[in-house]
């Protein structure tokens, strides 16, 4: 094995610096050799694949038809049921409930009062876990209140109620699915790949036409790109319950279903909240880009803010999405662990069982009839919110004008050592050698079916015409992972090691996952300009968590038996960082570095929006000109990139473990 | 010990890996090389046992013998992959699942070497689940669930939840839960392997105590010769997938099948699975107290050697079979070399 | 409202019964009218809809984006867009009518303007502006660290064309274009340069906030012909198109086909309405930088020009 080792070392370095090599000159080298082909793929060469979208995608909507039930129709029917709880959680929270919508609408009933709300959150605080827990959801939605972003938080918050269980509720369903029938795994596993890793803006388009325009489309959306993780959660969570709790289901004489329902999903649910939590972080997520397709609400506030420029008012709006996805997570959170208990009914009439729905109804009636008399009891006086928006703008303008020139010298210096090399050497690599190594690559990480696999992607790329943007792509991601691992990394290890520091750095990690990228985008342009080095600032703060989270969770997770025997064999602190915890916690720092490549890869299309000339502005281009082939084509340019990076890195890191003895 | 047979398995297999079926219905009596030639992993092979009514049947071997895995292709929770399983006289492979579920839910009873314990129930709920999935009357349900929970000496912690418990208590949990429907079979996978030895200790005396009081057809696994010796009626012991020898524990250890079966017997305290019945000198009367042919000569040594002359043995019905004297225990107690 | 104008047309004219059935004949179902996320477009749309209002119709508003709003046009989805741009829109709005399922509701009065812009500050750094031959000789003027020696202009989103590359080029400016992304990172580097005093030239359009809150004006460029875009002996370079300014166009109205049939008489009120772009200048102008709430100015507009759109309504 040693020898082995050290006869293929030189020859994979040889082959490195051979494609760093070509991508430096292969340009020249084409031209010397009057080749053209081999740096840009020739567009005879191209498949009309788009074309082909298109058209399959005309005749799904405008044809295709199981007897008099049109494909269209189907999915109106799904838009119409979608719809209904959709328009009451609206009414309730946001709009009233109105009679005859005409001109002067009659309200029934105003939308729930402040107030109301504000109690029945807490209430549910209070019932889920403790006064802890409702002070914060409270403050929370007081937030919401004083700063003027109820109406709007309404709005999303109504979204959220119905994309979260669909999402979280059709990701189970599925995932027990896959799990009861091993082929369903292998049909969906694909499949979910493609759900998140092709943004959403690629098939905006066809959504609008089978959906409707309005916020049921939003939602679909929104519920196409959150229920992934849903439902790779689901099956891993059932594939580990205990061997014995299974035999014991069984041993016990239940039906199938009772074995599902009553043993597996009960014993399952701690790591199944994990994938409700990633559901609402992913929904919450989507608030932007849902609103442009008419879901409104804070989405829409942020986006209306910053085309007037009001960087304040965008960031409050942005604020407001993280302070609702904190309260919404964590009333989750902990409803789920109360459901997880059963509980014994105490004595009593129902009302003295249920004091706290008593108060809120009643706070709610109240509200309701005395709201007639004074309208400070159904919505937060606006004389009386707060805002720091002139805050912000002046920062950002001090920022500005004030150390203007030492950002433009930070930028000058990366554009110049960093990005612009990256950029021409992958630009340079002529496309067949590229591909060759791509297959090499994955025949040594996974064997010869992930060589395929890679070799069958990147061909497929190429032939799609997009080869030099997919490389653009790859540079400004590349770049942007190598950066975030690099801060990631050692911020990861940093909050493993120091109990403070980590909680600091979580709250950061958490901020910057759910705060609408869109906030500190504008801004970013502002001190940086448009171009490639906003866009990667943009991506690095984006995709930093996963690369911190997994880090830190490595690094805690060696086993303290190992660390005990570094220390006896007399390690200093470094040595222990450097030769027990870092090798160990690889695997998963590995992992880590993977979610952060999807991470930034979904970031493409956002960061198109400041001007990057990669496969994320081709998808918006397509968008705006609703071009359904162009951009399920590039959509599934940046999958495939995806793809091959992940599984080329999950093969790495299956081989790290073995080698360390963690799997066999 | 002429009972009924309970349960019995007739060459049952359980081969793992590509085309095993075929591998077996072409060749119904592989040897073990036939079966690593093709690539095949036999984990339990031609198993055949009769388990009569009201034994303790132990299934003794090393981790990897197959010993888990024979007991799940008796309960049917894994398919064998040949063989027949009769449990009072209906094969258990041929069943439906219907009538598999009915069998499971009235008729067999498991507890779990790691208890399987729901987490999200509490002790009371988790007694209650096997008649809950029944759709038992509720009140009857917990009744019954009560009963068993203080069966088990667990009065009073009904409404604790499992991670609450120590290893002992829920494994008390574990086994009230299989009780609860009252079960004719009762499966046991290493019950208290997972516990402490002194909690081990105590609970297999608590075993011992349920079995004098409720007579049940016992399945029970272990990989601890001792505990096995301690509680078996007849042990089976596995090797490679293999039934090696299927004898009572003073079998065992005075005539050992294999050499493999002697090395677990060389290390047991002979006058803990001798039993006086086995050492006596038969036919022969002698005075004073009698001793009873079943008691293990530990249990009585001291007061025979205090003795100056022998004592009388009984059987079960009081008569005299025979008689023991110093001699024949002290050979048991001191004289390690006899069985070599 | 509606159910007054009926009785009133019933007792005045009994000869006209058939007018008043006509009206009644018109769906009650709302007129969807689509918002976007800029401020003009959203006192617009909301003008036409509280006149739409007065008129008697019942009518709801979508938030949608700008170009992704014809996807609900086609189906009936959606059914008015109060602003579709010839500069920015025109290509999404023919690839729609020409499915038959979108039709064009006529002009809306006001004109798009959209050209190369610099802020007042820069005349003295760059004299003989707003001449675009000033910018022949101080395209130093604008250059930075990446496009050096070559001047900065921040043109618009790849998506809104506009022709900049090949105008620097048959013009012969010494400039490199550089595309912002979104009119949102367009303006933030007008506002980025504005608050420094520092050199900047790109692409403003108006009806727009930008050019009443930031002081400058627009480079005055050789007229846009039809010929300069596609005649390269035209214009000033003999060999190369596009050696002219941009084109100003009208702003569309786009409707659902369907719609004429659905409500004839408020299809008449749609074609009717127009405004001009000081009046919109005007009330964007309000909203944006004096903070104005958006229904409190359409509710003014709607007060000052009461005899404007009852004209609208009665034809």
């Amino acid at each position: 094995m040693k020898a082995h080792l050290t006869r293929q070392a030189p020859v994979a370095w040889g082959l490195v610096l051979a494609t760093i090599l070509l991508g430096w000159f292969g340009r020249d080298l084409a031209k010397a050799l009057d080749a053209r082909w081999l740096v840009k793929v020739p567009s005879s060469w191209d498949i009309p694949f788009n074309t082909y979208i298109s058209a399959a995608m005309a005749w799904l909507m405008e044809e295709a038809a199981v007897g008099p039930v049109s494909f269209t129709d189907a999915t109106r029917a799904i838009a119409w049921l979608i719809e209904q709880p959709y328009e009451l959680a609206l009414n309730l929270l946001a709009r009233g409930f109105l009679f005859d919508p005409g001109p002067e609408p009659q309200v029934l009933l105003p939308a729930a009062s402040w107030i109301a709300v504000t109690a029945a959150v807490i209430a549910l605080g209070h019932y889920c876990r403790s006064w802890g827990l409702a002070a914060l959801v409270g403050a929370c939605f007081a937030y919401l209140a004083v700063f003027g972003q109820w109406d709007s938080a309404m709005i999303t918050l109504a979204s959220v109620l119905i994309a979260v269980p669909i999402g979280a509720g059709g990701g189970l369903l599925a995932g027990i699915w896959a799990y009861r029938h091993p082929l369903g795994e292998r049909i969906l596993s694909p499949i979910l790949d493609l759900m998140q890793t092709i943004p959403i803006f690629a098939y905006l388009v066809p959504i609008l036409f089978m959906f409707g325009f309005g916020p049921v489309s939003a939602l679909v959306a929104t519920i196409i790109y959150a229920t992934p993780p849903m439902i790779r959660i689901t099956i891993m969570a059932l594939k580990a319950v205990d061997p014995e709790i299974l035999d014991f289901g069984r041993m016990a004489g239940t039906t199938r279903r009772q074995l599902m329902w009553r043993v597996l999903v009960p014993s399952a649910s701690q790591s199944l909240m994990v994938g409700v939590n990633q559901v609402i972080m992913l929904t919450l997520n989507m608030v932007i880009i849902a609103s442009m397709i008419g879901a409104g609400g804070l989405g829409f506030d942020v986006l209306a803010a910053l085309r007037r420029l009001d960087i304040g008012a965008g960031f409050e709006a942005g604020i407001a999405i993280v302070v609702l996805a904190i309260a919404v997570d964590r009333l989750s959170q902990a409803f789920a662990e109360r459901m997880g208990q059963v509980h014994h009914t105490t004595p009593g009439s129902w009302a003295a069982r249920n004091k706290r729905t008593v108060l809120v109804l009643c706070l709610l009636a109240v509200t309701w009839v005395l709201g007639r008399f004074s309208p400070l009891l159904l919505d937060y006086p606006q004389s009386q919110t707060i805002t720091t928006g002139a805050f912000w703008n002046d920062t950002v303008k001090y920022l500005n004008v004030n150390y203007f020139d030492a950002f433009e010298a930070v930028k000058v210096f990366f554009l110049q050592w960093f990005l612009l090399p990256i950029k021409k050497t992958l630009l340079g690599i002529p496309w067949p050698w590229a591909i060759a190594m791509l297959t090499l690559l994955g025949w040594r990480a996974g064997g010869w079916k992930l060589a395929a696999l890679c070799g069958a992607m990147s061909a497929l790329i190429a032939v799609s015409g997009l080869w030099a943007k997919a490389m653009v792509t790859v540079y400004l991601c590349g770049a942007s992972v190598i950066l975030a691992t690099l801060i990631g990394v050692p911020l990861g290890v940093l909050a493993a090691l120091n109990r403070r520091a980590g909680i600091a750095i979580n709250l950061l990690i958490d901020t910057l996952q759910t705060l609408p990228s869109f906030v500190y985008l504008i801004p970013v342009v502002m001190l940086f300009r448009v171009g490639d080095f906003t866009a990667m600032i943009a991506i690095v703060l984006y995709a930093l968590a996963p690369a911190v989270r997994y880090a830190a969770h490595g690094v805690r997770s060696v086993s303290s038996e190992l660390i005990e025997a570094g220390l006896v064999s007399g390690c200093t602190k470094w040595q222990l960082l450097r030769l027990v915890r870092l090798p160990m916690a690889l695997p998963e720092i590995l992992l880590g570095i993977n979610q952060t490549i999807m991470l930034a890869l979904s970031m493409l299309v956002i960061t198109a929006l400041v001007g990057t000339r990669d496969l994320g502005q081709e998808v918006y281009i397509a968008l705006t000109k609703a071009d359904t082939g162009r951009g399920l084509v590039a959509g599934l340019a940046i999958a495939f990139i995806a793809i091959i990076a992940d599984r080329l890195i999950n093969a790495g890191a299956r081989g790290a473990r073995i080698r360390f003895g963690l799997e066999s | 010990m002429i009972h009924n047979t309970k349960l019995s398995c007739r060459n049952v297999w359980k081969l793992y890996g590509a085309n095993a079926q075929e591998f077996l219905s072409s060749n119904p009596a592989p040897s073990g090389d036939d079966i690593r030639q093709a690539g095949i992993i036999g984990a339990v092979r031609d198993a055949s046992i009769d388990i009569a009514e009201g034994e303790i049947f132990i299934i003794m071997g090393l981790s990897g013998s197959g010993k888990s895995t024979l007991v799940r292709c008796l309960s049917r929770l894994i398919e064998p992959t040949g063989g027949q399983v009769l449990f009072d006289g209906v094969d258990l492979l041929t069943a439906s699942e219907q009538e598999l579920i009915e069998i499971r839910r009235h008729k067999m009873g498991m507890v779990f070497q790691h208890f399987a314990l729901l987490p999200h129930l509490t002790v009371l709920q988790n007694v209650m689940f096997p008649l809950t999935v029944q759709a038992a009357p509720k009140a009857e349900a917990e009744e019954k669930a009560r009963e068993v929970v203080d069966l088990v000496g667990l009065k009073g912690r009904e409404d604790y939840y499992p991670r609450e418990l120590s290893g002992g208590q829920q494994q008390r949990v574990g086994i009230a839960r299989s009780l609860v429907t009252e079960p004719d079979l009762w499966f046991l996978d290493e019950p208290f392997s997972a516990l402490d030895p002194l909690i081990r200790r105590e609970m297999q005396d608590e075993f011992m105590r349920l079995q004098a009081r409720l007579h049940k057809t016992i399945v029970f696994i272990t990989h601890d010769f001792e505990e096995a010796v301690r509680l078996a009626d007849r042990i089976a012991i596995m090797k490679d997938g293999e039934i090696i020898q299927v004898a009572t524990p003073e079998e065992l250890v005075l005539n050992p099948a294999t050499d493999y079966v002697a090395e677990f017997t060389r290390h047991i305290p002979r006058s803990k699975v001798l039993t006086v019945g086995g050492i006596m000198t038969p036919g022969t009367q002698a005075e004073g107290m009698p001793v009873p042919a079943t008691a293990r000569v530990s249990e009585v040594a001291e007061q025979i050697i205090a003795a100056d002359a022998p004592r009388p043995v009984c059987d079960a019905n009081g008569r005299t079979v025979g008689s023991i004297g110093r001699t024949a225990v002290a050979r048991v107690l001191f004289g390690a070399g006899e069985a070599a | 409202m509606r159910q007054n104008l009926r009785i009133l047309g019933a007792a005045a004219l009994t000869a006209a019964l058939s007018a008043s059935s006509a009206w009644s004949a018109e769906s009650a179902d709302p007129i969807k009218l689509t918002l976007h996320d800029w401020s003009g477009q959203l006192i617009n749309t909301k003008i036409m809809g509280s006149i739409l209002q007065e008129a008697g119709y019942n009518v709801e508003y979508v938030q949608a984006d700008y170009i992704a709003q014809f996807a609900g046009l086609k189906t009936g989805d959606l059914h008015l867009a109060m602003e579709i741009w010839e500069t920015t829109g025109r290509e999404a709005l023919d690839e729609a009518t020409a499915s038959g399922k979108v039709i064009n509701a006529g002009d809306t009065g006001m004109t798009a303007i959209e050209e190369w812009w610099y802020p007042a500050y820069m005349k003295d750094r760059c004299p003989g502006l707003p001449d675009w031959q000033a910018l022949k000789d101080c395209s130093e003027e604008f250059a930075t660290a990446e496009t050096s020696p070559y001047g900065r202009y921040v043109g618009g989103p790849v998506t809104w064309g506009g022709f900049d590359e090949e105008r620097v080029e048959a013009l012969e400016l010494d400039f490199e274009v550089v595309h912002a992304g979104t009119d949102a990172a367009l303006f933030a580097e007008l506002e980025s340069a504005y608050q420094r005093q520092d050199p900047i030239v790109l692409w403003v359009y108006a009806p727009h906030w930008a050019p009443s809150k930031y002081e400058g004006e627009f480079v005055e460029f050789p007229l846009y012909s039809p010929e300069c875009y596609s005649d390269p002996s035209a214009g000033v370079n003999p060999d190369l198109a596009y050696d002219c300014g941009k084109p100003r166009g009208p702003i569309w109205k786009a409707a659902w086909a369907g719609l004429p049939d659905k409500w004839p008489g408020a299809y008449q009120i749609i074609q009717e309405y127009n405004l001009s772009n000081e009046e919109m200048s005007a009330m964007v102008g309000k909203a944006d930088l004096e903070g104005v709430d958006i229904d409190t100015v359409v509710a003014d507009w709607m007060s000052e020009n009461k005899d404007l759109w009852s004209g609208w309504i009665s034809h």
